[in-house]
């Protein structure tokens, strides 16, 4: 499951894109994965919507250039859900509807 | 009150992000029993790995025993504070131990410890939950082998943002679109520093505000403070001074550093500057607000009949210090860095180390071990010192 980044010491081809990735670039690196661009692995990952549970939309997502989708905690939320009445309150109804949290 | 504090998530269900570790978390206090190995939060800082410890300790009825890393550092130190638990358990009710930063241990400075933690990690008979931001040193290698990992996330902007809003609105300030995207992009994931950084730039700084209306009276303040008549009524001046503890704790070294007294008197007198400091540094480390109210009366040993000693503002003798203080994050990170070595707050490693550390630098009395980033960030202080 864990991706590692290393300089490569071999040529190999990008899971994603399917292109070359050349001996010395830094790329991710998983046992029994295989390679990736970085650039690749970060397009690849797309968050889920805690509040609808379909997936977020990162590629519309204003963010999407500063966010790091390998590297931040996994849920968020779509656009859609984001934009609706009392939106922090649907996030926290979903996350306790899906979440075992203790009484409060 | 500062927003970080004031919203300080009081359920594990305010708390955003990182819902899958809040849930591995919770799971293992209800299902602890005795021997269950420790457990190790790593993550980046302003995740909320303090407040959720904090949290899940109270929900499960737990009294907390919290230590930081230089309570670790000292093998005496740890089993003073942790015998009289351990010790007494069932006298005590529940006990659950929080090392808070435990990754701020550092090699040389360690007189046992870690050793000793360690020991009490591989057969704990209470819960143990650690803190860190990094796990990649030496000493958390041991530590992680003794421990299970739960991995803290930073948070995603979009939360962020959402968040930020929600409390913009429970304040009922707003800030333009661009603001706070550019709040949430500079937080890097870092919630506090998003709420202090949102509420410097709303102007909603209580203490700051406070502080500017109580600065023309520090100085009748710490000198009436030493002019007082009997220790209780310096106290009450030290309760009514009411501004910024860290300012208020540099307000009385400065003014006591530049006065003349005896050699015992002076020395004395640190000791007991220092002593607040330490305390401030942990209130602050482990956002312990309710100890500020030791503060003053570590403050008020100061007080002594007749002492000579007058306000001053900062008049150290290095006439660097206030742009050391400010300037960029290069020199943040070294004084972040070496504070944590030297055990005292960021801004007081600033104020009274870091002048006499490049000295000692300078004059070749010393040398650090730093890595090539800081020791640049040195020699450009001493060049532009010359
Ligand atoms: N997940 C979170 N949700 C909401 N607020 C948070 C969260 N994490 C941190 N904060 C805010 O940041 C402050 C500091 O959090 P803290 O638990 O000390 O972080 P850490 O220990 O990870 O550095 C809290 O008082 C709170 O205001
Ligand atoms: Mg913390």
């Amino acid at each position: 499951m864990s991706w590692r980044s290393i300089p490569m010491k071999f040529p190999g081809t990008c899971t994603v894109c399917k292109k070359k990735i050349e001996v010395g670039e830094v790329a991710l690196w998983a046992k029994g994965l295989g390679v990736k661009h970085q650039s690749c692995a970060e397009a690849d990952v797309e968050l889920d919507c805690a509040v609808c549970g379909g997936k977020a939309g990162c590629n519309q997502c204003e963010f999407m250039d500063d966010c790091d989708r390998t590297k931040v905690s996994q849920l968020c939320i779509c656009k859609k859900c984001y934009e609706a009445k009392d939106s922090i309150v649907l996030y926290r109804e979903a996350v306790s509807r899906n979440y075992k949290f203790p009484p409060q | 009150m500062m927003w970080s504090e004031k919203y300080r998530p009081k359920s594990l269900l305010e708390m955003i992000g990182n819902e899958e570790a809040k849930e591995s978390f919770v799971k293992w206090v209800a299902n602890w029993t005795r021997g269950a190995k420790p457990i190790l939060l790593v993550g980046p800082p302003g995740v909320g790995k303090t407040t959720m410890a904090l949290l899940v300790a109270k929900q499960f009825g737990y009294d907390l025993v919290s230590l930081n890393a230089s309570d670790v550092r000292n093998k005496q130190r740890l089993e003073e504070i942790l015998n009289p638990a351990l010790g007494n358990l069932g006298l005590l009710g529940k006990i659950m131990i929080f090392v808070d930063e435990v990754d701020g241990i550092h090699g040389r400075a360690d007189f046992g410890g870690v050793s000793a933690l360690l020991q009490i990690l591989k057969e704990p008979t209470v819960p143990i939950v650690l803190a860190a931001n990094s796990e990649s040193s030496d000493k958390m290698k041991d530590i992680r082998k003794a421990s299970v990992t739960i991995r803290m996330m930073p948070i995603p902007p979009r939360l962020l943002r959402l968040y930020l809003e929600s409390i913009l609105q429970k304040e009922g300030e707003s800030l333009r679109v661009g603001t706070l995207i550019k709040l949430v992009l500079d937080s890097r994931g870092d919630i506090r520093s998003m709420l202090n950084s949102a509420q410097a730039l709303v102007g909603g700084f209580e203490p700051q505000t406070e502080k500017s209306f109580e600065t023309t009276d520090v100085e009748s303040a710490v000198n009436a403070f030493f002019k007082a008549r009997s220790r209780d009524e310096a106290m009450a001046i030290l309760f009514s001074l009411r501004m910024d503890p860290q300012e208020k704790i540099n307000a009385f070294y400065s003014s006591i550093i530049t006065s003349h007294l005896s050699k015992n008197d002076m020395s004395e007198m640190l000791d007991i500057v220092s002593e607040a400091d330490i305390l401030y540094g942990r209130i602050m480390r482990e956002q312990q607000w309710r100890l500020l109210r030791y503060l003053d009366s570590i403050l008020v040993k100061l007080y002594r009949k007749d002492a000579a000693v007058r306000y001053s503002q900062y008049n150290l003798p290095w006439p660097l210090i206030t742009r050391l203080r400010w300037d960029g994050k290069a020199i943040k990170d070294l004084e972040t860095a070496l504070s944590r070595r030297m055990h005292v707050s960021r801004s007081s490693f600033a104020t009274f180390y870091l002048p006499y550390l490049l000295r000692c630098v300078k004059n070749k009395t010393l040398e650090m071990d730093l890595d090539p980033a800081q020791t640049e960030v040195i020699q450009k202080e001493l060049s532009s010192a010359k």
